[in-house]
């Protein structure tokens, strides 16, 4: 295994494989950094430049992105004030603040190093773990499959912010989309009117690419002309400060970094829940955990070791869902396994074994991402965070075009873009009856798999009980039950608690 | 300003670069990539059989070559998506039998009329394999199995396919029966087989490495003689089932391609289908170079499309 591993690694450092992950991995910085751009927006718009390159280099570029966006985000959220990605929402709580305090170069590098750290821990985390984990998947018969997307769809649903119920009806709006067009088993038409475009269904991508980049810019562009938050550090004339304090700072805290990596990985690990859900959660966890949760928020190294090193560790954890089961982790993991079908390669529990160069290939991509962030930050925070200044109005027609010739070089066809603009009013409207967007894409990319599995398991024994006697299945199901349950107490409490301090504050 | 400027000067460059891309065709055939559409998710037997036969095919034809996994209800999706594509000799379909037996099924009404045959290039013959979580060793012990457990042992297909024909002329011959579950293309079929959620499946010689690791046994081979590869498996009709069952492939164009596009594309094909390191990525998928020209694919097709319908017919599962 450490052969392979030092092989893939051989590999990627050879000029071909290392200036794609390189360029992927500046992409990402500056897409993370960008706020209003999310990770997904940049992968996607990477996506169609990766066509013409061989399987490891396209996906060492979009592994590049995806380390180095989780990252990036942390120069805005620190020395802003905004999240550049919702990845780094928690960064800001502790960042900023420590930043006006005239500390921006520990801010950044403390959140930089977190990430390293944090990445790297996820990274032996994804090396070791994955062939266990496929060994696993290759006992899951379509009842386990069914009944691990039930999973996922409640638990998305259950963490939406605004209701359990917006959550439910999101899902439910994504799967509905996946019912149009051919039935997978059979080929009967269905919805589709006669129509041969409606015949073929939605393609997947365009629908995220209109859901994810679109409505989200439009949404941004209405914020034009709002002031930016007062006291930012755009004056900022240096970052630097000593690394191996900032290290130490970092090492001093090891039950801080591990558990909040924990945290990362598990979150990953389960399908389509992401690293915006990461770094929330791993702050919450700190906060909790800690002798002086009082001075969270209020400029800490805690608050920001916690979300940066979650965050990073996050994106291990997703690579091994969809190397190990071929399930996306998350929208970001979701077009990588749509680019991973386009160079021909069939992930799952046989992936690690059949293409074993491939496979480490991704591996060494992810490791070797991380100094490569460390070093494009150290060389260029500033002017990255110059590039953020770049004004909105300039900055969304960019990417709106670059979405359009995205998604219409996914087949070279115009449909495809039709299909962008349709889901982009729909994401639009959907975003502003406050209808969370996460649950829907997961519905959308569940939706064939869940139909294939439940068909193929009544097909094998007719028995229904089956979900529930088979223990995996089984257990799998309650932990659906389970965190239904959860999530609508949370809501209730959550509310009540709302109530009671509408009352005491004011 | 100037940063604005600059940023839409990128954008313009972009935009510029990505339109010659697609400019429509005015010069010579071909003048930019060709797409290959392989109607089967990736990693399966026909993707592992094109996919070699596309890198040729470049070299021959002076273009890129791309294959695109267009995988969905037996494949009918790809093949729609192939028919719905411009007939200019850009898309190519990458099909096999398949076509005859989902058109009978009545699972599509495109049927092998829809396309012009471009050049016949493999053929493959099928080995019934087992997981290795059933009882059985032999033919002998699934045949005594069979018997007592009618409808109880799960074959994965795709349906009204190949790999569902093939198990089923072995039901008919036999006079057993099998319970038939939609595994789509051999790729899901062997994630399936080898975590024992199926008990049986079509597949060939392309799994050889997984029977020598144990991880599967094959029953029977369906070809006239031994294979060399894999002397210890028996063909069917040593075991006294009158059957003989491969699946070829071939590149076929939409309707109404230019002439001069399909000599072109006719040309290149046989000069990919005979090199000798096609031959040599054929025999690593347990598959014979079968190299057949326009005019001579045409004549095969109408044969083996009069073929399927009898042996649809007999196996009472024809609807049109």
């Amino acid at each position: 295994m450490y052969e392979l591993l030092g092989q893939g690694i051989l590999t990627v450092l050879q000029l071909k494989y290392l200036v794609p992950l390189f360029l992927g991995t500046l992409a990402g910085v500056v897409g993370g950094a960008l706020p209003g751009v999310t990770i997904t927006m940049t992968i996607i718009v990477i996506l169609p430049f990766t066509f013409g390159l061989d399987p490891l280099q396209g996906l060492s570029a979009m592994t590049g992105v995806y380390v180095g966006g989780s990252a990036g985000g942390l120069i805005t959220a620190c020395l802003i004030g905004i999240p550049g990605t919702p990845s780094a929402i928690a960064t800001t709580f502790d960042g900023f603040p420590m930043a006006r305090k005239g500390e921006p170069g520990r801010a950044v590098w403390l959140g930089v190093w977190a990430s390293f750290l944090g990445g790297l821990l996820g990274g032996a985390f994804l090396i070791l773990t994955t062939g266990p984990l496929a060994a696993i998947a290759l006992e899951f018969g379509p009842w386990e499959y069914f009944s691990l997307f039930v999973l996922a769809m409640a638990m998305v649903a259950g963490l939406a912010e605004a209701s359990f119920v917006k959550g439910l009806i999101a899902t439910a709006i994504g799967l509905l989309i996946t019912v149009i067009g051919s039935d997978p088993i059979t080929s009967v038409p269905r919805f589709a009117f006669g129509s041969a475009f409606l015949n073929d269904g939605f393609p997947f991508l365009p629908v995220l690419i209109g859901i994810f980049a679109f409505a989200q810019i439009m949404t941004d562009l209405e914020k034009l002309g709002h002031p930016k938050p007062e006291g930012t550090m755009e004056g900022a004339k240096s970052l630097s400060v000593s690394h191996l304090k900032v290290i130490g700072e970092i090492l001093g805290r090891p039950f801080l970094l591990l558990w909040s990596t924990f945290v990362g990985i598990v979150i990953g690990v389960l399908p389509a829940i992401g690293g915006s859900a990461a770094n929330m959660l791993a702050y919450d966890q700190a906060k909790k955990f800690s002798r002086r949760p009082e001075k969270f928020g209020t400029g800490i190294p805690e608050g920001i070791i916690a979300s940066e090193s979650s965050n990073n560790a996050n994106v291990g954890g997703s690579l091994v869902t969809i190397m190990a089961f071929g399930i996306p982790g998350d929208a970001v993991t979701a077009v990588m396994l749509g680019a991973m079908t386009i160079h021909g390669i069939q992930s799952g529990p046989l992936f690690v074994v059949q293409h074993a160069g491939l496979a480490y290939g991704i591996y060494a991509a992810y490791i070797l991402a991380h100094p490569l962030m460390v070093m494009i930050i150290g060389v260029g925070a500033l002017f990255i965070l110059k590039i953020t200044s770049v004004r909105l109005a300039v900055l969304a027609p960019i990417v709106l075009v670059l979405c359009v010739i995205g998604a219409y070089a996914l087949n070279n066809t115009m449909q495809a873009v039709y299909v962008l603009l349709l889901f982009g009013v729909v994401g639009y409207a959907l975003v502003k009856t406050g209808f969370p967007l996460a649950p829907l894409i997961l519905g959308l990319i569940l939706g064939d798999q869940i139909e294939i599995n439940l068909i193929r398991s009544i097909m094998t024994d007719d028995n229904p009980w089956l979900f529930i006697t088979r223990p995996i299945s089984g257990g799998l199901l309650l932990c659906a039950l389970i965190s239904v349950v959860l999530a609508v107490w949370q809501h209730v409490r959550h509310q009540k608690r709302m109530a009671a301090e509408a009352d005491t504050d004011f | 300003m100037r940063r604005i400027l600059a940023a839409v000067l990128a954008a313009g460059l972009i935009a510029g670069m990505t339109t010659s891309m697609t400019a429509p065709a005015q010069a010579q055939y071909p003048d930019r990539p060709i797409k290959m559409v392989v109607p089967w998710p990736a990693g399966g037997d026909t993707d592992n059989i094109f996919r070699p036969f596309a890198v040729e095919l470049q070299k021959a034809i002076g273009q890129p070559v791309v294959v695109a996994n267009v995988g969905g209800a037996s494949g009918t999706v790809g093949e729609r998506e192939a028919k719905n594509a411009p007939a200019d000799g850009y898309t190519l379909f990458a099909g096999h039998d398949y076509m005859h037996l989902v058109f009978y099924a009545g699972m599509t009404d495109i049927s092998y009329k829809d396309f012009e045959p471009i050049c016949l290039i493999s053929a493959t013959p099928s080995v019934l394999t087992a997981s290795p979580k059933t009882p059985w060793t032999d033919w002998k012990g699934l045949l005594e199995d069979a018997k007592k457990r009618p409808g109880q042992i799960t074959v994965g297909a795709t349906l009204g396919s190949t790999s569902h024909i093939f198990p089923a002329l072995i039901e008919k011959a036999a006079g057993i029966k099998f319970k038939f579950v939609s595994y789509e293309g051999l790729a899901t079929r062997m994630n399936a087989i080898l975590g024992g959620h199926i008990d049986l499946t079509d597949s060939n010689l392309t799994q050889k490495g997984k029977v020598d690791a144990g991880l599967l046994k094959f029953i029977a081979i369906a070809s006239e003689k031994r294979n060399s590869e894999m002397p210890t498996v028996p063909t069917l009709k040593e075991l006294g089932l009158d059957i003989v069952f491969q699946v070829v492939r071939g590149i076929m164009v939409p309707k109404g391609a230019p002439a001069p596009v399909k000599a072109k594309l006719n040309d290149a094909c046989g000069k990919a289908a005979n090199q000798p390191s096609f031959a040599e990525a054929m025999k690593l998928q347990g598959t014979t170079v079968a190299y057949l020209d326009a005019a001579r694919y045409a004549k095969f097709l109408d044969k083996m499309d009069a073929d399927s319908k009898v042996v649809m017919t007999d196996l009472g599962l024809i609807k049109k």
